[in-house]
């Protein structure tokens, strides 16, 4: 390899060839070319005008430069140059690639890409085996696919697929991989940082790197220091807005980014730039938000940093909630503390908006809870108002007080007693009175309640029966202290103590505002988290910070794990939680530091990311060189005289250069491509035709049947009505892609694996998106052995509720009328998916996802070359054969045309209405 | 196992088989050219009957009708039809260099010059002459059968030219043979003659030195007219001349279209000497043109002597 500037050349030696050049220019220039031959009657005459100077003719110059450019271009072409070619690696060892594939390098994952590339071209050329291995921690099955050696085009295929994840990078966990490998030679290591570290000191990377130099040479591509993926902090709530901060490895300059707030849909909500000042690490913004505005936020970034590190999630936890104060009155604002919407305030105002109002005013906006702290005589109307309102889903919290007691007929969730209770008074030999530890069932549980809280005076509940499950929150004595009540969507809730510390200190301690918080988030109609809570995965963070459906793998957490866990391929960063409920989970919380690769040694080299891609310029310029030889035939045509320029002529010419503009346009479109044309073509093969799959089961016998058995349904399709099947095709569900077919066939047998739930994943996926498995346990029941076994294996399979076929269910009518649906055996039942909801129907046509029987029907549909049945049915007969075609057909109908049918209950209706 | 008799009889399929198209061609053109003329319609010496005419003074008493006198007060002459038949011998040169055809769309030289000798025979025929290949000794006859003969020999000569080519003759018979014409007959001589002009002028002078009236007429390819070649180009000759290499062709075109000239003026002043007729004929132009020219000059020079 010969460098000169950025162009390097493969084969030098070639370019020897270029010092032959002037003995061309000589020879080119004293040999003309022949000339044209004409036969030619009138010689004599012509021989006369022959001038004796024209014999010792030379090439004319041009042609002779244009010869000699195309004999340069030639050996040029030879020397194979390339324009920003990769480092060349002496040893003759297999190349190794170790990717840092966390967060932090989704933000130059293309520059990845394009190394990638630069590396396996020069591994193929070089025929160099390749091992990748990835840092970030992974599904165990994938890091097992890269640890053995490949060919540059497998690894090729490999890293094109590569994703960055959306977690840290665990590089010390790879090294068992690394001493697992087995190679001959010495490899070349080439290790593509993030450009951080993982320890703050750095002696992790100090570890890792001797690691890999024991093993071979060991090259290191890092990110510049400002390349580095900033880190976005979860944003801290202020009783105005939000507080984001963001972190950055480096502390250099002032720089400033673009932080982007987006709502539920998407769509920006504000854009501001966060500002790093000089020599600082974190910078933060106060992002001032109405209410309204706030409460949509659901997702942060940074802009054009794409990583997931850089996005953060905010749920519930950051959003203010209307509260409304109900006041009668005007404060007194000379007694501040005497008033009891004063300790309110200063409770619910660091999470919530606070209005104060009469209760027709606060009703006017939307509101999410309304505290009546004493406020005085209600009206019945006033009653029958909030009555109405808590039923559509508000929080009434009502406080005890003086006032309470004129109240004839207040609304409460409890009756309460004449008059109240005092404890430690002067009157009284009791104590004041702590509170009880929170029930499990209270919204309050989990709560800390500080030692020095008491209770000196309350109302009593009238005892009850469900008093006790009514109560939320009690004295040690158990009386109740709250008490709450549902009243259609909404709660009652009710202090049985004043919201000002005349008859108790609750309202002064920290736990006041912890109860008033859960009951604020109560609001929405969470019951308060408790630890033990499971969350499943709703929605996850990709590495590129986008929020897709949940990774797989990605499993439920517990609410409890949410401040202290740590993002990983089990729990991926994003919302957990059911549709009512979610919280976010974010990966930034769990770093802890962000320092840039520390220094690497003696003996590494250390690279930064190239922009540009390797380009091979041989190709091109062997095609100039095809070109010139081309003008060069053209050209030596015209100088012996052979044609003259006309339009033939150039019309002949535009069409031989037409094949060489093609292949130069084809040859410049771009290399990786290829990778996704191969695949094409064998994956898009089954979706030509309307084909039904059957699984594998790995049992020869069962699968000829199956794959006999819906050949022979096909063939009675084809034979009997419109649909036009093509030849059934085996898959496995677990790699083979199913969108291509209408229904899978899946036979039972008693050992059947589990089906893993990465497979599972894309069996819900399927079924969600309109496939139907028609699961066959071949027991002749449909309830035996294969039944108990098909519930096992199915169990990450989202199954729906399971109902025997009704009598009129579209399976009886899809095209033959059937009243059973026999297989090989008869007289059991077939299970289809419950029609419970309206919503299920129209997700799937109302076709059910999951059909279930143990007929055996593939046995009863086999059929040998000669179109003769291969089993015999039990218990037998030509008519049972007939019917388990007919349902076999049916079955095609309903899961190809869906519901259509079942408009047939109209019928009699239509008829009529013609009749008239 | 071939008898003579089978072989003669093989030639004569194969005449028959290429003289009709030719012959048809010939009678084709002759006719479009003869229904312009109108015949040989003249007084002459002849059995025909002509005319009636009024005696006027100085007329031969023997030629008056007393016939037709006698029907009417003044007196009638009978006047008969010219009925002088003239011999004419024909030579179309089949050299090589008349195989020329510079492009295909156009016919090469051989084939004119040969439409043009049957088609002028054919004419003459029908006029009443008498025609002969020139340098068979062939007795000038008329009617169909003359110009069956005249084409036979027009199709020996191929055969001809092959066994000079195969005995390495240097003469490839572009110049009319010798033939003892008698005085005021008749040759007319179509060739491309490019040759040099002395052999020309010798070929044709000893016609013209016994009195032998004649027409010459020159059958050029355009190409030989305007060169239109271009570039570094090698000449060969098509009679073994040897080659020419020319640099650039474009420059010496109008050199050689003079050298053309040239040569058309020479022959043009061998005519004169010679007191015959000449013309040059294109094979790009229509066959009917110059063969009436032709038949137009050559009954001229017939009238004339006719009269003398």
């Amino acid at each position: 390899m010969f460098t000169l500037g950025a162009i390097s050349f493969v084969a030098p030696l070639a370019l020897f060839g270029l010092a032959t050049l002037p003995i061309l220019w000589w020879l080119l220039r004293v040999i003309p070319p022949a000339p044209r031959r004409v036969r030619f009657p009138a010689i004599r005459l012509v021989m006369r005008l022959v001038n004796p100077e024209e014999s010792s003719a030379k090439t004319p110059l041009w042609l002779t430069l244009l010869r000699l450019a195309l004999i340069t271009l030639v050996i040029l072409g030879a020397a194979h140059p390339i324009l920003n070619a990769t480092n060349q690696f002496a040893e003759d060892g297999p190349l190794i690639l170790i990717v840092d594939d966390g967060w932090a390098s989704a933000r130059h994952w293309n520059k990845r890409q394009t190394a990638f590339s630069n590396l396996m071209d020069q591994a193929e050329r070089q025929g160099r085996a390749v091992a990748v291995i990835t840092t970030a921690p992974g599904n165990a099955d994938q890091s097992r696919a890269m640890e053995s050696l490949l060919t540059a085009d497998a690894a090729r295929q490999l890293l094109g697929a590569l994703q960055p994840k959306p977690w840290p990078v665990n590089r010390i966990a790879t090294t068992s991989i690394l001493n697992e490998l087995k190679y001959q030679g010495t490899p070349q290591v080439v290790w593509l940082s993030n450009g951080l570290n993982d320890k703050p000191d750095g002696s992790d990377v100090a570890e890792f790197t001797s690691i890999l130099q024991k093993i071979g040479d060991l090259t290191v591509l890092a990110d510049t220091l400002g390349a580095l993926s900033p880190l976005l902090m979860p944003p801290v709530s202020e009783r105005d807005g939000l507080t984001i901060s963001a972190r950055r490895a480096a502390s250099g300059v002032a720089s400033s980014l673009s932080v982007r707030v987006r709502g539920e849909d998407g769509n920006v909500l504000t854009r501001q730039p966060i500002k790093f000042d000089a020599g600082e690490t974190t910078g933060k913004l106060k992002l001032t938000l109405p209410a309204e505005i706030r409460n949509k936020v659901t997702f942060i970034e940074i802009e054009n940093f794409n990583s997931a590190g850089s996005t953060v999630l905010v749920d519930e936890r950051w959003r203010r909630r209307p509260v409304g104060l109900v006041s009668a009155r005007k404060r007194s604002s000379s007694q501040p503390l005497l008033d009891n919407l004063f300790y309110l305030d200063k409770a619910l105002d660091p999470f919530t908006e606070v209005r104060v109002g009469t209760m027709e005013e606060l009703f006017k906006r939307e509101i999410a809870m309304v505290v009546l702290a004493d406020p005085g005589k209600m009206t019945t109307k006033q009653n029958d108002r909030l009555l109405r309102w808590v039923k559509l889903g508000g929080i009434a919290l009502r406080f005890a007080g003086p006032r309470l007691a004129s109240e004839k007929n207040p609304v409460l969730p409890v009756r309460l007693r004449q008059g109240s209770r005092d404890l430690g008074g002067a009157l009284s030999w009791a104590k004041p009175a702590a509170l009880a530890a929170f029930r499990q069932n209270s919204p309050f549980a989990g709560l800390v309640i500080p030692k020095d809280v008491r209770v000196r005076r309350q109302v009593l509940a009238q005892p009850s029966v469900d008093l006790p499950e009514k109560t939320w929150a009690q004295l040690t004595d158990g009386t109740p202290l709250v008490t709450a009540e549902k009243r259609g969507d909404g709660w009652l809730v009710f202090f049985h103590i004043t919201a000002s510390p005349s008859w108790s200190n609750l309202p002064l301690s920290g736990l006041f505002v912890g109860m008033l918080q859960n009951l604020v988030q109560l609001s929405r109609g969470i019951v308060g988290e408790t630890g033990e809570r499971i969350l499943k995965p709703i929605q996850s963070i990709d590495g590129f910070g986008r929020l897709t459906d949940p990774r797989p793998g990605a499993l439920a957490m517990k609410a409890s794990d949410f401040l202290s866990g740590k993002a990983g391929p089990k729990h991926p960063p994003g919302f957990y939680g059911d549709e009512t409920a979610r919280r976010a989970f974010n990966l930034s919380p769990s770093i802890t530091h962000l320092t840039p690769l520390s220094d690497l040694g003696a003996g590494v080299t250390r690279d930064t990311y190239q922009e540009t891609r390797e380009q091979d310029f041989r190709g091109a310029l062997l095609l100039a060189a095809m070109v010139l030889a081309i003008l060069d035939i053209i050209a030596s045509f015209a100088l012996r005289g052979f044609f003259t320029f006309n339009r033939a002529t150039a019309a002949l010419i535009a069409l031989m250069m037409t094949p060489l503009i093609f292949s130069t346009a084809q040859a410049q479109t771009v290399v990786p491509d290829n990778r996704v044309q191969a695949n094409d073509a064998r994956e898009f093969a089954p979706a030509l035709n309307i084909r039904i799959a059957y699984v594998k089961t790995g049992n020869s016998q069962i699968d000829n049947t199956s794959r006999a058995g819906l050949e022979g349904l096909a063939f009675i399709i084809n034979s009997r009505t419109a649909a036009d099947m093509g030849k059934p095709i085996a898959i496995d569900p677990a790699t083979d892609e199913l969108s291509y077919y209408p229904m899978i066939y899946w036979p039972i047998t008693e050992d059947a694996p589990v089906i893993e739930p990465t497979t599972a994943i894309k069996l819900n996926r399927y079924l969600k998106n309109g496939g139907t498995i028609f699961f066959d346990t071949r027991d002749s029941s449909g309830g035996g052995v294969g039944a108990d076994r098909l519930e096992e294996i199915a169990r990450h399979v989202d199954v729906p509720p399971m109902t025997a076929i009704p009598s009129d269910h579209v399976l009886t009518k899809a095209y033959y009328l059937l009243r059973e649906f026999p297989g090989r055996w008869t007289g059991g039942r077939v299970w289809v998916q419950r029609s419970t909801s309206q919503a299920a129907e129209r997700a799937n046509d109302g076709v059910s996802s999951i059909i279930v029987g143990g007929h055996d029907w593939a046995g009863a549909w086999a059929m040998d070359e000669a179109r003769k049945p291969l089993y015999p049915v039990v218990p037998g007969g030509e008519r049972q054969r007939e019917m388990a075609y007919r349902f076999g057909i049916n079955l095609m109908m309903y899961v190809l045309t869906g519901n259509y049918k079942a408009d047939q209950v109209h019928l009699p209706a239509i008829l009529e209405r013609l009749g008239q | 196992m071939t008898t003579p008799l089978a072989e003669l009889h093989n030639r004569a399929e194969l005449l028959a088989a290429n003289l009709p198209p030719l012959m048809v061609a010939a009678e084709r053109v002759a006719a479009t050219v003869a229904q312009g003329v109108h015949g040989r319609r003249r007084i002459g010496q002849g059995e025909t009957f002509w005319q009636f005419r009024h005696y006027e003074r100085g007329d031969s008493i023997q030629h008056i009708d007393w016939r037709r006198s006698a029907r009417s007060d003044s007196v009638y002459l009978r006047e008969t039809e010219w009925e002088a038949a003239q011999s004419v011998w024909l030579w179309s040169d089949a050299s090589p260099s008349m195989h020329y055809q510079s492009t295909k769309k156009l016919q090469t030289k051989l084939e004119h010059a040969d439409l043009l000798t049957l088609a002028l025979a054919a004419l003459l025929v029908r006029g009443g002459e008498h025609v002969a290949p020139l340098g068979r000794g062939t007795i000038p006859s008329t009617g169909r059968m003359a110009l069956n003969i005249l084409a036979a020999a027009l199709e020996d000569r191929e055969e001809e030219l092959a066994q000079r080519k195969a005995k390495k003759e240097t003469d490839t018979g572009s110049l009319p043979p010798f033939e003892q014409v008698p005085k005021h007959g008749r040759v007319v001589l179509i060739s491309d003659f490019l040759e040099p002009l002395e052999e020309i002028n010798h070929a044709v002078g000893v016609f013209s030195n016994r009195g032998v009236d004649g027409y010459i007429l020159q059958v050029l390819d355009p190409a030989e007219q305007s060169l239109p070649f271009g570039g570094r180009t090698r000449f060969e000759g098509t009679e073994n001349e040897g080659n020419a290499l020319i640099g650039r062709v474009e420059g010496v075109r109008e050199d050689y279209k003079t050298e053309m000239a040239a040569q058309r003026r020479g022959l043009e002043a061998i005519a004169r000497t010679a007191g015959w007729g000449f013309s040059t004929h294109m094979t790009d132009q229509p066959l009917q043109a110059t063969l009436l020219n032709l038949y137009v000059a050559l009954t001229a020079t017939i009238e004339w002597t006719g009269t003398a």
